[in-house]
């Protein structure tokens, strides 16, 4: 009798213990994310671990690992995922008080299982000397399919997520068929085969390869930094940056997000994360470091950000529905030779 | 005998277990098929596989020529150099090709470094383009010709050291001239050790995704992960991976059977060596350029390339958690290269003796596994792991899933073919006659593989061990979601850069890669250095 005392104060103690650390799968990967781990865990004592890989491989350890699985908090830039996860029944709703209090429902998951942690926009970049700004400056996503920017559009491969995102919410918003049509069009507007990243379609903009590229909004800011090296830099101060549909819906949303687990081990020290990486000094440390826009409403973006426009209006259609349009979004775009 | 019917069911059982993952791939074939198959088979797939072949078609061909040609000349000329470029051209096995097709649109791209500095020399416009696009089918199989054809140079390497002098002396004397010596004589014989070669470039090529993605060329891996990722829908992508295993695996046979079963075992006792011809002027200047073109295209110009974006950011790279991560890297790949050299060993041994066809299956499944992109084993992978943790620990714990013998296991699985390859090599060379004197003089199963068979494969069995460790290295994807908590390899941290395309910043770990990547190839080199037959010297 006594050996089963001895085992139960045993994994009492082996429990708390493991109660000291928070398990993060992450796909995720900024440096100055390491940074606030540490301060996380300088401040609470709470240890983090961390996994980070592709969204779609880490749920599917996850979901493999079952019951058992270590992870308490799932962390993704693609909202795409965290609708999987949701929709595999594996996050938990989150009841911090904190949490629920600053970031607004439209950027929490239905039965608030997830939550955003900063937010990106996907906009038009132009170079002035090439394209007039009254031109463009009530540009909305649809006016890409119109002939007047015949070879004169650049944007990247179909296999991006944030690509992908973009044409899920068109479909949402503009029905399937219209935004098949639109996206024929913006085909053949295409001045080159879709390649490279984001930055590249910038650069080709600065470079006069053509008039508009569609890419995210904090590249810019990495650009201007100086961090990506002098090129680049020089290259992002010739380009300016529109927010489209500003007189309609909005410009288009994608989050940086997470969630809490079903079966998270450590419940309450994922609930201190969370609230963690949504108060006001470290949202302002992260924006200032990723260039997204933050979900606390006190905290101003990074300075380099900030220039194009704070105000500007989003598109309030939930994430949630970009998830289940994606699939969608992707035979959409091969249909229309979306490379 | 009953230690041998256990030698020959210690490595089926291994077998069994290490070809797990690749089994529950497959299975994916006995689910449902959902509706995504007509809508790959109308508007996708037959780009997909026509893309894929035509890759796979060029980069055979630029590596075949590559690695033979080379391998040629330095065996059969002496020019100045040549001792260096000899065991220097296997120095690109270092580079993975992503990060060559990364250094290439860096310097190739219309405003990329090279362009930059032949537009600054020659006063030329900014609008001027020299050189062509590399965001082409084109570049990629320049990328992976130019990264993997040492495959093909060390096999053919070995196979002219070995080719005997007499043979060539007579085609020389009823008229032939050495590039006529070279391909109606020299490569006719050498083919099947270059299609050897040939068959693992082309199944890390196909199993690529990194070098395809970022010159967005569709192929059938490209395809695969699409259909994972935007499409959401893994069981079509494990079925289209398994199709790739299969049709791999196709070719993978009648590629030996192509080669026979091995009765062309030679002894090495009555070789001599052949003449070798001194180089001057304008040939030796050829000779000497041949050599130099691959090391430049599949080496040096990345390093260089790399270089001058590690230096553009001064970013305190070489700290702690470097030194922490090479050795991660290192005990990862010296653990695998060991254990690959082993198990084929043991394998190829059993199949000496009792060839069984389950054996001979579940082996040569082990070796197209070379074929199956990263994350989809490791897909296979995690399913396995938790399953053999409900085994174990019966539905309480995690134990051996994101555990490092996950890891193991995976980069096993992936790397087997580079040791198999260079084993199954080493025992064609070793003649039948020994193993029967030796069972006549009444040698054990054990004695033979340990007193007799070890010490005659030593080199191969090196060369299997550093070619895994090479490889290792430089994979990634498996490592991303099959790690422990808090893990990190050299190849994670370039990964996490180079997949956000911040090419300065993934500079520097991507040297490392380079570096420690070295340290095996060095000892290859070294290896090569000796291995010429003493008569030489």
């Amino acid at each position: 009798m006594k050996k089963i005392y001895i085992l139960l104060l045993l994994s009492f103690f082996g429990n708390s213990i493991l109660t000291s650390e928070v398990n993060v799968y992450t796909s995720r990967h900024y440096d100055s994310d390491d940074a606030l781990y540490a301060e996380f865990t300088r401040e609470t004592g709470i240890a983090v671990n961390i996994i980070s890989g592709k969204g779609s491989a880490l749920l599917q350890r996850l979901k493999s690992e079952g019951k058992n699985s270590p992870a308490d908090i799932f962390f993704t830039v693609d909202a795409g995922n965290l609708w999987k996860v949701q929709k595999e029944g594996l996050f938990q709703s989150i009841k911090s008080k904190k949490v629920l209090t600053v970031v607004p429902e439209n950027l929490r998951g239905p039965n608030d299982e997830w939550t955003a942690i900063a937010k990106r926009a996907r906009v038009i970049f132009y170079n002035p000397r090439n394209v007039s700004k009254d031109l463009i400056k009530d540009i909305n996503y649809e006016d890409l399919a119109n002939p007047e920017w015949n070879k004169k559009i650049v944007i990247r491969s179909s296999n991006n997520m944030y690509n992908q995102s973009l044409v899920a919410s068109l479909i949402d918003n503009l029905g399937e068929a219209n935004t098949e049509k639109w996206a024929k069009s913006v085909v053949n507007n295409l001045a080159r085969k879709p390649q490279g990243n984001d930055r590249s379609q910038i650069i080709a903009v600065a470079n006069g390869e053509a008039d508009l590229a569609v890419a995210n909004s904090y590249y810019i800011g990495i650009m201007l930094s100086g961090s990506a090296g002098q090129e680049q830099l020089e290259a992002a101060k010739k380009v300016n940056m529109i927010f489209p549909n500003q007189s309609n819906r909005g410009a288009h949303i994608n989050i940086s997000g997470a969630g809490i687990l079903k079966n998270s081990p450590n419940t309450n020290n994922a609930n201190l994360f969370l609230e963690f990486l949504l108060s006001k000094r470290v949202q302002k440390y992260m924006v200032d470091k990723s260039y997204e826009y933050p979900i606390h409403e006190d905290v101003v973006p990074s300075k380099e950000i900030a220039g194009f426009g704070i105000n500007f209006k989003e598109d309030q259609i939930s994430v949630k529905n970009f998830g289940e349009l994606n699939p969608a979004a992707v035979r959409l775009m091969d249909r229309s030779g979306w490379k | 005998m009953n230690r041998l019917s256990f030698w020959s069911s210690l490595p089926f059982a291994v077998l069994i277990v290490f070809t797990a993952p690749l089994l529950i791939v497959l299975s994916s074939l006995f689910g449902d098929y959902s509706e995504n198959w007509s809508h790959l088979y109308e508007f996708v797939l037959f780009n997909y596989i026509s893309n894929s072949l035509i890759l796979v078609a060029g980069v055979g061909v630029l590596v075949f020529f590559l690695g033979t040609i080379t391998a040629w000349t330095v065996t059969n000329f002496n020019f100045p150099g040549r001792n260096t470029f000899e065991w220097a051209l296997i120095l690109p096995l270092a580079i993975p090709p992503y990060i060559l097709a990364y250094t290439f649109t860096g310097l190739f791209d219309p405003y990329g470094d090279a362009n930059n500095l032949i537009r600054e020399i020659l006063g030329l416009d900014q609008d001027v383009i020299i050189f062509p696009s590399v965001r082409n089918i084109y570049g990629a199989i320049t990328v992976f010709g130019f990264t993997l054809y040492p495959y093909v140079y060390l096999v053919s390497r070995s196979a002219f050291i070995n080719q005997s002098k007499s043979m060539i002396e007579a085609s020389r004397m009823l008229g032939l001239n050495q590039i006529q010596v070279f391909y109606k004589l020299a490569l006719p014989i050498i083919r099947p050790a270059a299609v050897g070669g040939m068959m693992l470039v082309i199944m890390e090529t196909l199993s690529d995704f990194g070098a395809v993605d970022h010159f967005a060329i569709e192929t059938f891996t490209t395809g695969i992960f699409r259909t994972w990722y935007g499409l959401y829908d893994l069981q079509t992508a494990m079925q289209l991976a398994s199709l790739l295993l299969i049709t791999v695996g196709v070719f993978y046979i009648l590629e030996k059977n192509s080669r026979g079963n091995g009765i062309y075992t030679s002894s090495n006792s009555t070789f001599s060596p052949n003449k070798e011809e001194v180089l001057s002027g304008f040939r030796a200047f050829f000779a000497f350029s041949i050599c130099l073109l691959p090391i430049f295209i599949g080496f040096i110009l990345p390093i260089l390339e790399l270089s001058l974006w590690a230096f553009e950011v001064n970013i305190a790279f070489f700290n702690e958690k470097f030194f922490k991560n090479s050795i991660n890297t290192f005990t990862l790949s010296i653990g695998t290269g060991l254990i690959c050299a082993g198990l084929a060993l043991l394998i190829n041994f059993s199949l000496r003796f009792k060839p069984t066809k389950l054996i001979k299956r579940l082996s040569s499944l082990l070796s197209i596994g070379y074929a199956v992109p990263g994350l989809i084993l490791a897909v296979g992978m995690v399913q396995l792991m938790v399953g053999l943790d409900n085994l174990i620990f019966s539905n309480l714990d995690i134990v051996l899933t994101g555990s490092i013998f996950g890891l193991l296991v995976a980069y096993i699985i992936k790397t087997y073919a580079l040791a198999n390859s260079s084993i199954e090599s080493g025992y064609e060379r070793i003649s039948n006659s020994i193993d029967d004197s030796s069972r006549i003089l009444g040698s054990t199963s054990w004695v033979m593989l340990f007193n007799i068979h070890t010490p005659l494969m030593k080199t191969a069995l090196l060369t299997s061990v550093l070619l895994v460790m090479s490889d290792v290295v430089k994979e990634l994807p498996a490592t991303l979601i099959l790690r422990p908590f808090n893990f990190e390899t050299l190849a994670v941290s370039t990964y996490i850069y180079a997949s956000e395309e911040r090419m300065l910043q993934a500079a520097a770990p991507a040297i490392a890669i380079v570096l420690v990547g070295l340290i095996p190839i060095i000892f290859l080199s070294k290896m090569i250095r000796s291995s010429r037959p003493a008569t030489e010297k």
